[in-house]
């Protein structure tokens, strides 16, 4: 392996020189790594693990899954961004957070630098309360606040999250004040709200439904455009009056630059492995929302997304700065 | 009953010989990367999950059990032997484990870890198999307000580690809490101590720290005296016969102990480690011996971080909740095989989940035999030519240390807190306080911040709950009896007490 690089190498230089862009139909010519930016084990690691077989075999190349987690993703995102982009590497991508962190401090990387390939999961956030709570709809949960201010306390998985930028947005559009209490992750934000610890549990639907099925969490809206058809008695933000539309989307992106040819096998392989039936199966089976777009469509909408996320910081930053 | 009836279906599952291949195999890979420093169950978790993606559930789920129960213990090796803990839980099997291997009671010392290791796996499954769900209700009960008191309890344990030199012993702390302060602050966003530099965002790893402090300063020994005086300890063989009597109310305290602390989401082996020691230090009557080599002062930590496990997925299976790293990524592992987690998992799949906390049983016991086994060549490390495992423990550091997060950045990181705790160690200044304080630190602050923002500000809320009470009892316990029991012998006796 070690020693078929430099050839490689040299023949992709030369083949570059010569103009004989015709000859990277032979790509993928060797292994392609995928970056992850969250841990082995996580979910983001065992959703891309669940992928990566399916894409080998479209794309008739094996894949190497590499883990680099760190500093909310920034540091699997950066590797991404600067990874050659000659469609030999690329990436999972979690949204917003590939978005917020430009934002919200000096990253290392730019938006730019990153294409979309594909979304593969759409999770959409969702706001929860204890079952045995008061509280039973949206329309309740903003009577209790503007009534008494400050008192309604809600989790998410930290700060800049996505749980908390979704609730942030919906304060803005209900004209309403929560008490932010971060947790370190879902698994705490949990407990502390089936312990009765906090009100309101700001989570993900595919975090949410399994509890709500058992009976311990009522859901009490979807930010979602349609309603997810695994818990489709869950009404959306939309349906109840306030427009949010936010969650956790996982894609894949490659760094900026790669070639037409390239990046349309790699986007069709991408969509033929999402669409295989037996991967369909598998993520049905672990509870993941599949949604896929391609290309154009999900780089449309991340647009749309950076526009409010940057709108939302200049009104009221999240974060606090140093 | 209903339960019993699913223990025995689940039972003919795992005996077939793919699993049985499978659990032999997790406890032998789970002991050995135990007690490789930098590597920890986690990983070696983490990195099967990938392989298991074909096989049956239990055959993978075996492995993972397996993996689980030998990593806890094998951290206990090293610990004993070299002074290295191979897992963040091993740390205060060094405070008794270590000496007794200088008096040449190495065998003496691994036995007795083996032995309660095993016994604390087998309560702790025992734990999980029958009384899952009613304990899973302890989980929710605790709130941040009780995490911040636990926290506070586990750092007196440093105000017993700093008897003898209190200033140099703060000194380490201090160091500990500010380690522990370094990324962003979970509260706010704000970068704390960070420098600019992206790899210090998400803060210090604890295993980068430990392997810094505990396996670089004796490698670095090692190597600087290799003809070693002091170091060819001699092994005592006689002392292989010993009463086992005295342990049985060691055992029983540091199961339950270890089993509580599994339950509590957020709390891991190495605090139930640290608690079980300082208990049974504090209960035993002869407590000038511990820190010194005393034999329960290895059985209580090693009982009670090997009872953590099995109770660390009470939490995790019956209701979601990982309660610690391991858990979280063995919930990965459940979830590659279309095993959701939560309370759906013992009505869906009962007989996959009581197969697997079987294995859970069945992996103690095959760690016993597999340890007894291993022992009689674990003790030869202490016969090696210093100058190659001086060499060996900073390459496993390395390699292990690279593998948590792919990271060179976390093992320059390392080998600079081994230069740190190599001086730290020259000028007498003990390291394990900077251990705990990184581990207890962040907990005690998070916690007691989110305490007070859920109450408004109001500090009411840290006395609302029992469990706060009880855990304050606690505390005025440990640090009030000592005192009060000097002042009544009002004698002033040995030199070095608390």
């Amino acid at each position: 392996m070690k020693a078929k690089m430099p050839i490689t190498l040299l023949a992709a230089g030369l083949l570059g020189a010569t103009g004989m862009s015709s000859a990277w139909a032979d790509y993928p010519e060797r292994p392609v790594t995928m970056i992850v930016a969250y841990s082995a084990g996580g979910g983001t690691d065992v959703a891309a693990r669940t992928l990566a077989p399916y894409i080998e075999e479209h794309l008739g190349q094996s894949i190497t899954v590499l883990n680099k987690p760190g500093a909310g993703g920034e540091i699997g995102f950066t590797a991404l961004a600067q990874a050659e982009p000659d469609g030999y590497t690329f990436g999972f991508i979690n949204i917003p957070n590939l978005l917020a962190i430009p934002i919200q401090r000096d990253a290392r990387y730019a938006m730019d630098d990153i294409d979309p390939v594909a979304q593969i999961v759409y999770d959409a956030g969702a706001l929860s309360v204890r079952s045995d709570s008061e509280i039973d709809s949206l329309e309740e949960l903003v009577a209790e606040a503007k009534e008494n201010p400050g008192a309604v306390t809600y989790g998410t998985t930290g700060i800049g999250s996505d749980d908390h930028l979704a609730v942030l947005s919906f304060e803005r559009k209900a004209g309403i004040k929560l008490r932010h209490i971060p947790f370190p992750g879902a698994a705490d934000l949990r407990a502390a709200t089936l312990g009765g610890h906090i009100t309101m549990a700001s989570m993900n639907m595919s975090e949410s439904v399994d509890d709500m099925e058992a009976g311990n969490l009522r859901i009490l809206g979807q930010m979602a455009k349609e309603r997810w058809e695994n818990a489709s008695e869950v009404p959306t933000f939309q349906e109840q009056g306030y427009d949010v539309v936010m969650g956790s989307h996982r894609g894949i992106g490659v760094p900026a630059g790669l070639s037409e040819e390239v990046f349309a096998t790699l986007s069709s392989a991408v969509e033929k492995a999402v669409a295989d039936p037996e991967f369909q199966e598998k993520s049905l089976q672990q509870g993941l929302p599949i949604a896929y777009q391609g290309p154009a469509e999900f780089e449309a909408q991340l647009e749309v997304l950076n526009e409010e996320l940057m709108q939302l910081w200049n009104d009221e930053p999240w974060a606090q700065t140093n | 009953m209903d339960i019993l009836n699913h223990i025995m279906a689940a039972l003919p599952l795992i005996f077939s010989l793919e699993v049985i291949i499978a659990m032999i195999l997790g406890t032998a890979v789970g002991i050995t990367v135990g007690a490789l420093p930098g590597l920890s169950a986690t990983m070696g978790i983490a990195v099967l999950i990938p392989l298991t993606f074909t096989m049956e559930p239990l055959v993978a789920l075996g492995m993972v059990a397996g993996i689980y129960n030998g990593a806890m213990y094998g951290g206990s090796i090293p610990a004993i032997l070299l002074r290295i803990p191979g897992t963040p839980a091993g740390i205060a099997t060094v405070f008794d484990g270590y000496p007794m291997a200088q008096k040449g009671q190495a065998p003496l010392a691994l036995k007795v870890s083996l032995a309660s290791s095993a016994i604390g796996s087998a309560v702790s499954a025992v734990a999980l198999l029958l009384l899952a769900p009613p304990l899973a209700a302890i989980a929710l009960k605790f709130g941040p307000a009780d995490y911040f008191w636990l926290a506070l309890f586990g750092m007196t344990t440093i105000a017993v580690l700093l008897s003898n030199n209190p200033a140099k012993g703060l000194l380490s702390t201090c160091l500990g809490l500010v380690v522990g302060m370094v990324g962003i602050d979970a509260m706010t966003g704000a970068e704390r101590f960070t420098f600019g530099s992206m790899d210090l965002l998400s803060g210090i790893n604890i295993i980068v720290l430990l392997t810094g402090l505990f396996a670089i300063p004796p490698a670095i020994d090692l190597a600087v005296k290799r003809l070693s005086e002091q170091k060819e300890a001699p092994i005592d063989k006689k002392e292989d016969r010993i009463r086992w009597k005295p342990f049985i109310p060691v055992w029983i305290k540091s199961s339950i102990m270890g089993v509580v602390i599994g339950i509590i989401p957020a709390l891991g082996g190495n605090v139930a480690a640290v608690l079980a020691w300082n208990e049974q230090r504090r209960s035993d009557p002869d407590n000038d011996q511990y820190g010194k080599g005393e034999p329960k002062g290895v059985a209580a930590p090693e009982c009670a971080n090997n009872a953590d496990t099995a109770a660390t997925l009470i939490p995790a299976l019956t209701l979601g909740i990982p309660g610690s790293a391991v858990a979280a990524v063995i919930l990965g592992a459940l979830l590659v095989h279309g095993l959701r987690p939560g309370p759906q998992l013992f009505r869906d799949d009962p007989e996959i989940v009581f197969g697997f906390m079987l294995t859970m049983f069945v992996t103690a016991i095959l760690m016993f035999v597999i340890g007894r086994f291993g022992a009689r060549a674990f003790v030869h490390v202490l016969k090696a030519p210093t100058t190659l495992l001086a060499p060996m423990i900073i390459c496993l550091a390395v390699v292990g240390i690279y593998s948590i997060h792919n990271s060179m950045f976390e093992v320059w990181l390392m080998l600079f807190f081994g230069l740190l705790g190599y001086g730290m160690e020259r000028l007498d200044i003990p390291t394990a306080p900077a251990v705990l304080a990184v581990i207890l630190g962040p907990m005690a602050e998070e916690s007691l911040r989110r305490a007070l923002l859920i109450s408004g500000g109001s500090f009411d809320y840290l006395v609302k709950s029992w469990i706060s009470w009880i855990i304050i009892a606690m505390i005025a316990m440990t640090l009030i009896v000592p005192l009060w029991k000097r002042l009544r012998r009002l004698q002033p006796s040995r030199g070095d007490q608390e």
